[in-house]
């Protein structure tokens, strides 16, 4: 029976198992469980959000249904709180073992695979099949914590360059602005443009899933992979589904996080069929608009600094109560 | 019958297959599996019927198959409406 792990020993038991099958223990978890014979733990596993991780089975238990018991019980649990769709990452020696369960390859690199138990991109990619245009297109991908017009300019340079444009604003919620009002503001921001469709890219792109350090900003040895992987899904599944076969990105002075990713864009988008253009930054003072230099600014108060960086339709949002109410609180995040 | 909340019924294990049942606008049903060349048609002939007989509608209908036998998916499947109509 699969039972929930708690106790200090079943801990200690847990992580000793995770770590003899040379994977790492890596809490926080919101599910920690396994499998006990004789009270000696055989199985574990556990699930952070979407993801499911440390799944491991003891020597001499292997090839039974205990990894199939433990990936129910994380699936059903997880499926309680709302959760549809269910990732892995893995060696992909050991994907074909998941591909078992009904769990789909979405990219591998050389080093780490990632899984899909759910079904969700087909559903994701199926939920935005009425927003397809036919022809060849071009795509961003941007977070927008806020709409500044350095995004506007990016777009706009691609929209002028492309039959069509699909924009992904990045739908992860771990950013200031929740992705609501980053959408509304982008759409606000682009309605002049007439050949622009604005998508959400789930959890696909620049998640916390495919991407996480994006959000940490801050080195990582395992971030590397994650961001390949990022990329290998996009240019394998996204891109031509959606008949895109430009990817354009600003240029990046000012992140380190961001400046690897565009490297690691330029190396692996082109062979799979990508283009990628590179798009100065605009400048404004004699700096790259970011939206960090916006964030920077309405903290200290500085409305007239923001306005200069920021179109109109921005700053009505920024200014109002709603707007206001996000930033105005003296908090930094 | 209709299908008023989230459910889950089944497991990931072999010969075995997992049902998801969310409410939805209309009825759509996707089934995953591992021979589903093999027997894709004769799962979905099953789910259809059970899905008919208790009269269902609309809903989203999820399923991930493991080769389960035709009376272990119309119990995993009349299992989960049953759930999903619970009050």
């Amino acid at each position: 029976m699969v039972t929930s792990l708690l106790s200090s020993d079943d801990l200690r038991q847990a992580r000793a198992l995770v770590e003899e099958s040379g994977l790492s223990y890596e809490p926080p978890c919101d599910d920690l469980v396994g499998i006990f014979l004789s009270r000696r733990l055989v199985a574990v596993g556990a699930r952070r959000g979407r993801v499911l991780k440390m799944l491991a089975v003891a020597q001499g238990h292997q090839g039974g249904s205990l990894l199939d018991e433990v990936v129910t019980e994380l699936v059903g649990r997880g499926f309680q709180e709302g959760i549809d769709s269910f990732f892995i990452f893995t060696a992909p020696g050991q994907a074909t073992s998941f591909e078992r369960l009904n769990f789909n390859l979405l990219a591998s690199t050389g080093k780490s695979a990632l899984l899909e138990y759910g079904d969700g991109l087909r559903r994701y990619l199926a939920r935005h099949q009425p927003q397809m245009r036919p022809g060849v297109s071009g795509a961003v991908v941007a977070n927008c914590n806020p709409f500044t017009l350095g995004h506007r300019y990016l777009i706009e340079q691609a929209a002028a360059s492309v039959e069509h444009l699909y924009l992904f604003v990045v739908r992860e919620e771990k950013s200031l602005f929740p992705f609501d009002c980053r959408f509304r503001m982008v759409g606000e921001g682009t309605c002049h443009l007439g050949n622009v469709t604005l998508l959400d890219t789930s959890c696909y792109a620049v998640s916390s899933v495919t991407f996480p350090t994006y959000f940490l900003k801050e080195g990582d040895p395992g971030g590397e992979i994650q961001m390949e992987l990022d990329l290998l899904l996009f240019a394998g599944r996204i891109a031509p589904h959606f008949h895109i076969a430009t990817r354009f990105v600003g240029s990046e002075p000012l992140c380190r996080t961001t400046a690897a990713y565009n490297a690691a864009m330029h190396r692996l988008l082109p062979p799979l069929g990508v283009e990628v253009r590179e798009l100065q930054r605009k400048e404004r003072l004699g700096a790259a608009i970011s939206a960090s230099r916006v964030r920077e600014l309405l903290f200290r108060g500085e409305i007239e600094g923001v306005a200069e960086l920021v179109p109109e339709s921005t700053l009505e949002f920024l200014l109002s109560g709603e707007g206001r109410k996000i930033w105005d609180k003296g908090e930094r995040r | 019958m209709k299908i008023m909340k989230k459910v889950q019924a089944g497991t990931l294990q072999s010969s075995d297959l997992m049902v998801f049942l969310e409410p939805a606008e209309t009825l759509t049903v996707t089934i995953e599996s591992t021979v589903l060349k093999q027997f894709g048609e004769l799962i979905r002939a099953k789910v259809d019927q059970v899905l008919a007989r208790h009269g269902v509608e609309t809903g989203a209908i999820r399923i991930t198959d493991r080769g389960a036998l035709d009376y272990a998916i119309e119990a995993r499947l009349e299992t989960a409406l049953s759930r999903a109509t619970e009050v």
